[in-house]
């Protein structure tokens, strides 16, 4: 293989992020390659991007999973249900309504190995129990909370703490990115994983713990997804059981688009990081030219297909 | 004879067919004759291209070089499609029904009687029932389900199906392998219907009292070549194993000289959930114990079930000092590594790189607090790419860019990574090439008898060859059991052949 | 199959690029976001026509843009935040939600880009002016009809609309305070929502109906109010189907083609009509005098009517029932 095509199979992703994001810079009102909307994607990007690393420890497992939507609303509506109803202060109730999303994953974990239903399956189920869980105990209406310092997480800073950069949510995100990348390739939870998806008879066959790596897995999924919920509430200041719906779809294509394959062994944490960003970039760059939502749905879907089948192109021919 | 030939021209004729993969030569300049109405059966060692040469004829490959002709006319199918309308009938050990389809649905797959897309249902039963009549089976209803049908049923509804496609020439590959007693006599039955109606029979057996009591005409393959052809069926089966197995050991097998040392693993009456059946055995340290058997006599199961592969049901069982069942992770622990016979499926992760592959037994010792340095997998793993000097770029290409020779040493690496005592080895040389085998031949004598590893061994194949050359001692297993071991001094391919097919 | 795909993305650029130039920017101009809370209802149709007809007034540019999830609050969020990014003069904006959108309207504010809210109110003072119906007024309205049509007495049944929604709260409260006055009407069912959308609507009006039948299967109850299109129609449908429509009287809230038919053939005995046109027009009206330094009212209420099969051909009520929005939406 000569050096530019390894380059461009090295940094292919990066460069379809910048060329989406150049694109639009030449098309959309010149506001699009100001500093505020980079700081704006940024934070549009978290909610969905910290749902996609779990997501992507999923999918390179050759697992799905199709509760991280509802986990989300789950978690929401139990931070502001510890606010409000039982005056827990921010952290402590934030801490509990992660600890209680997560333990939605385990249950998953559990019921994928020890019952060997299909993950789409339990998963599928999962967020059908978790949504009407998440309206059951928000009495099927929103939660109002109290405003605390939770609900600046993710809000743009005022000029006051600017020294910030960034939202401390958006750090949080990327501490939790570069976290689990290092714990993607340099772990043995990490290898495992991967060893799981890519030949999970080999994994085996090797003495990895599949079951117990399985589990962790979907756990670390739902824990994702509720610390995604989390920032949830940060923006919406209520607790939302019909937020995010489908928002699971939105984080399995980000996964993808980052260069992870459905049927497992492949994947990356930075991938999908790049494949949320192209996600709110098209999201937010339609919005701001004042495209209709019909003709945005129809773009966003025709990206997603060629990004994807270019990605599947580019590995068929090396 | 020389009129009669040209009156009737032979049913099948493959003329100087020769089919290589990559550098190995599966079939060299073969040549077969089927004559109509006859039963021909071909047999030879596994891997002696039997099946290769079955699928050239159904059109699943194409030869490289050499002719066929079907009834006098030449035949080059460009598909197993075309070659199925042509009249070629194929009945795998496995069978290919939908077992959720009637038995009438199933005869009918594909070439259903329709107007216009909307099915004929009385056309189908009435097909249905005139092909079953000639079975005289008349438990095989033609609206039950297949999936509610014995394996014997189903084999009927298979070479049924290939009577209602037209078919002229019935291909049959170890149709009997599945079979309980009665129903071989059945289906011996059927092949003689079958041939009265001027059908042509390639039997494909391993049995040779099966081929001699139904073949007119024997074939023996061997190492791709024809060893023998158009014998009689009646001939003595010690004559056939001669043709199957005639060849002299070359200076293939490397052999320094071994001890054996103490005992390391050792099974008693030990029984799998099918099989194996009451197996009982010996290893030693320094010593490469051999296991040979036919296809599905059950010397998979015994590896993975002393591996933890698969559950035991009952029996003894110590590794070292380790008693009793335990996970493929303990196994590990204990010192005992397993190299699959299927390397694609289970033994490598193809899409993963040679160092992860090498290096996944044992992740937790790249690092600490289970961390795992990738600079200390490929440095390791850099180390055996040099010793068995693996054809690849770096440790970390991709395992599915090796060939399959590669492919297997990178497996066989894993097991030498993790320095295991005990090494079970299931067909190391399965689809690779000669080269390659060599090497894995060596490898696997130094190891057993180098002073300081003194490794045990026990390889499973179903190339005898292979097992006279490198083992000490030889076990034969016929359906589940496991015979006494031998010393590889006191016995020949003939009697381990004999014992395999179960006739000694 | 490489050169599929390039001419697939080369025609998705292309087609953005094009799409581009239907909003050209233009610096001299006000530009105001108009930010629904869905695209598909026709009520916001006609709003959007409203603020269409206003931006051609007062030659102002405007950009409708509804969250790209109907009735998602954090997508309007998301809406609203773009919005402040490509930093617009003005906002118009109707709140999913009175509290979740006070966040992103005060970062609005802070921006220096003014807001006006728009048919449903928010807990916040960052906006300039609230212009709706005002729907407790709307509410009553509906109740003194219903009750009048009964006679003052009988049993009848409320389908909501969505907790949170705080414009059909205020209807529904108006409703149910006016009907309190009546001793002799019997509120059987008042806590069944109709959900975000027709579909959600019609199942719960079933739901709501089942129990509600007697031993002959005829309905219990005598009246019925919805507070919004898609109860209304999701009502009715479900009347349609249980063959009860024009047994039982029934006062919906809001227009659309289906519902005036509806009137007329009297399964539906009257429609409290907001003027969405007007608050289209107003919203736009209000930011733009804002804008341009002039002093604006902090509420402007744009007023509702009853239409019942007796005044419907009334000039003014026509207009409202047969909104001409098509006229402004397509010529854009």
């Amino acid at each position: 293989m000569n050096v530019p095509l390894k380059w461009l199979n090295r940094f292919g992703l990066l460069l379809a992020l910048l060329a989406i994001y150049l694109l639009f810079i030449f098309i959309a009102p010149s506001s699009f390659s100001t500093m505020r909307n980079l700081e704006t994607i940024a934070r549009q990007t978290v909610i969905v991007g910290i749902a996609a690393i779990g997501m992507t420890f999923v999918i390179i497992s050759g697992g799905i999973d199709l509760s991280v939507g509802s986990i989300v609303a789950f978690s929401s509506v139990f931070v502001a249900y510890f606010l409000s109803k039982t005056h827990f202060s921010p952290l402590p109730s934030a801490v509990c309504a992660v600890a209680v999303g997560s333990a939605i994953g385990l249950i998953s974990g559990f019921l994928i190995t020890r019952l060997k239903v299909v993950p789409f399956i339990v998963t599928l189920g999962m967020m059908l129990l978790c949504r009407g869980a998440a309206k059951g105990i928000a009495g099927e209406q929103k939660i109002n909370a109290p405003y605390t310092w939770l609900n600046e997480v993710l809000a743009s800073l005022p000029p006051e703490r600017s020294w910030m950069i960034l939202s401390p949510g958006v750090w949080i995100f990327i501490f939790l990115t570069l976290i689990f990348a290092f714990i993607l390739r340099y772990t043995v939870f990490g290898r495992a994983t991967v060893a799981i998806g890519s030949n999970e008879q080999t994994a085996r066959l090797c003495g990895i713990a599949v079951e117990r790596t399985k589990v962790i897995i979907y756990t670390l999924s739902a824990l994702f997804a509720s610390i995604a919920g989390v920032m949830q509430f940060s923006r919406l200041t209520v607790g939302d059981p019909t937020v995010a719906v489908g928002l699971e779809l939105d984080v399995i294509a980000a996964v993808v688009i980052g260069g992870a394959s459905l049927s497992g062994g492949q994947g990356t944490i930075f991938g999908s990081l790049i494949g949320a960003l192209i996600m709110t970039i098209i999201r937010s760059g339609c919005t701001q030219m004042g495209l209709e939502n019909w003709i945005q749905e129809i773009v966003t879907g025709a990206i997603i297909i060629t990004a994807v089948a270019l990605d599947r192109l580019r590995h068929r021919k090396s | 004879m020389a009129d009669n030939e040209i009156k009737t021209p032979p049913a099948l004729r493959m003329n100087n067919i020769t089919k290589a993969f990559g550098p190995t030569v599966a079939l060299n300049d073969v040549s077969l004759k089927v004559k109509p109405a006859e039963v021909h059966a071909l047999v030879g060692e596994n891997g002696a291209g039997k099946s290769t040469l079955m699928k050239i004829l159904s059109s699943v490959l194409t030869p490289d070089t050499g002719s066929m002709e079907l009834f006098g006319n030449p035949y080059s199918p460009k598909n197993p499609i075309a070659a199925r309308n042509l009249g070629i009938a194929m009945i795998y050990q496995e069978l290919s029904l939908a077992p959720d389809l009637t038995v009438e649905e199933n005869l009918t797959l594909g070439i259903e009687p329709n107007f216009t897309g909307i099915l004929k249902t009385k056309k189908i039963r009435q097909l249905a029932l005139e092909a079953l009549k000639v079975f005289n089976h008349p438990e095989i209803q033609p609206q039950l389900k297949v999936s509610k049908l014995s394996v014997a049923a189903c084999q009927l509804v298979e070479i049924a199906r290939a009577l209602v496609a037209g078919c002229k020439i019935l291909v049959l590959d170890e149709p009997t392998s599945s079979l309980a007693a009665g129903d071989v006599e059945k289906l011996f039955d059927l092949i003689k219907k079958l041939k009265n109606q001027g059908i042509a029979v390639i039997y494909i057996s391993h049995f040779l009292e099966e081929v001699r009591k139904i073949a007119d005409t024997v074939t023996v393959l061997r190492d791709g070549q024809i060893a023998a052809s158009n014998l009689p069926g009646v001939t003595s089966e010690d004559k056939i194993i001669n043709y199957m197995v005639g060849r002299k050991i070359e200076q293939l097998y490397p052999r320094s000289n071994r001890n054996k040392g103490k005992l390391v693993l050792e099974i008693e009456n030990f029984s799998g959930t099918k099989k194996p059946i009451a197996a009982s055995l010996k290893l030693h340290s320094g010593q490469v114990l051999g296991i040979a058997g036919l296809v599905g006599a059950g010397r998979s199961e015994l590896l993975r079930c002393i591996f933890g592969l698969e559950k035991i049901r009952k029996g003894k069982i110590k590794i070292g000092l380790y008693l009793g069942p335990a996970s493929p992770l303990r196994r590990w622990y204990q010192g005992a590594g397993l190299l699959s016979e299927n390397r694609k499926e289970e033994g490598l992760a193809l899409s993963m790189t040679i160092a992860e592959n090498v290096t996944m037994s044992k992740l937790r010792s790249f690092g600490r607090f289970g961390l795992v340095w990738p600079s200390r997998q490929n440095q390791n793993t850099g180390r055996w790419i040099d010793k068995l000097a693996i054809k690849c770029a770096s440790p970390l290409q991709r395992v599915d860019e090796l060939s399959g020779g590669n492919q297997q040493k990178v497996a066989f690496a894993r097991l030498l990574e993790h320095n295991v005592d005990i090494l079970l080895l299931d067909e190391p040389t399965r689809g690779i090439d000669v080269a390659a085998k060599v090497a894995i031949y060596k490898i696997i004598d130094e190891l057993a008898c180098d002073k300081n590893s003194h490794k045990a061994i026990l390889v499973v194949s179903s190339y005898l060859p292979e097992l006279m050359g490198i083992c000490d001692d030889v076990s034969v297993m016929c359906k589940g059991r496991l015979g006494q071991t031998h010393n590889i001094n006191e016995i020949n391919e003939h009697n381990l052949m004999q014992e395999a097919i179960g006739t000694a | 199959m490489r050169k599929i795909l390039s001419l697939l993305f080369i025609l998705s650029i292309a087609f953005l690029t094009s799409c581009s130039k239907q909003a050209p920017v233009d610096k001299s101009k006000i530009t105001i976001a108009v930010i629904p809370k869905g695209t598909t209802h026709e009520f916001w149709k006609s709003i959007h026509a409203g603020a269409v007809r206003a931006s051609q007034e007062l030659d102002v540019e405007i950009i409708w843009k509804g969250p790209l999830k109907e009735d998602d609050r954090e997508s309007q969020i998301t809406v609203v935040e773009d919005f402040i990014t490509r930093g617009v003069s003005g906002i118009v904006l109707a709140p999913l939600d009175n509290t979740a959108l006070r966040r992103p309207v005060s970062e609005a504010t802070r921006a220096g880009i003014s807001v006006v809210i728009i048919d449903s109110a928010l807990d916040s003072n960052d906006f300039v002016s609230f212009v709706s119906t005002d729907n407790y007024i709307g509410g009553q309205k509906a109740g003194e009809h219903l009750a009048k049509l009964l006679n003052g007495k009988g049993k009848i049944a409320v389908l909501r609309y969505q907790e949170g929604s705080a414009s059909t709260q205020q209807r529904e409260k108006g409703f149910l305070d006016a009907i309190a006055k009546y001793p002799d009407i019997q509120v059987v069912s008042a806590n069944q929502y109709g959900g975000a959308t027709t579909e959600t609507a019609y199942k719960a009006s079933e739901n709501l109906l089942a129990p509600l039948r007697n031993a002959d299967q005829a309905l219990s109850i005598d009246g019925i109010f919805t507070p919004n299109e898609s109860t209304t129609f999701g009502m009715l449908r479900a009347l349609q189907d249980n063959a009860f429509a024009g047994k039982v009287k029934f006062v919906g809230f809001d227009s659309s083609e289906m519902l005036v038919k509806a009137l007329k053939e009297g399964q539906i005995n009257a429609l409290i009509l907001q003027d969405p046109m007007n608050m289209g027009y107003l919203g736009v009206k209000t930011i733009v005098a804002h804008l341009r330094g002039e002093p604006i009212e902090k509420q402007i209420d744009t007023g509702s009517v009853v239409a019942a099969p007796e005044n419907m051909n009334d000039p003014h009520i026509d207009k409202l029932l047969n909104p001409d929005f098509a006229k402004w939406l397509t010529t854009k």
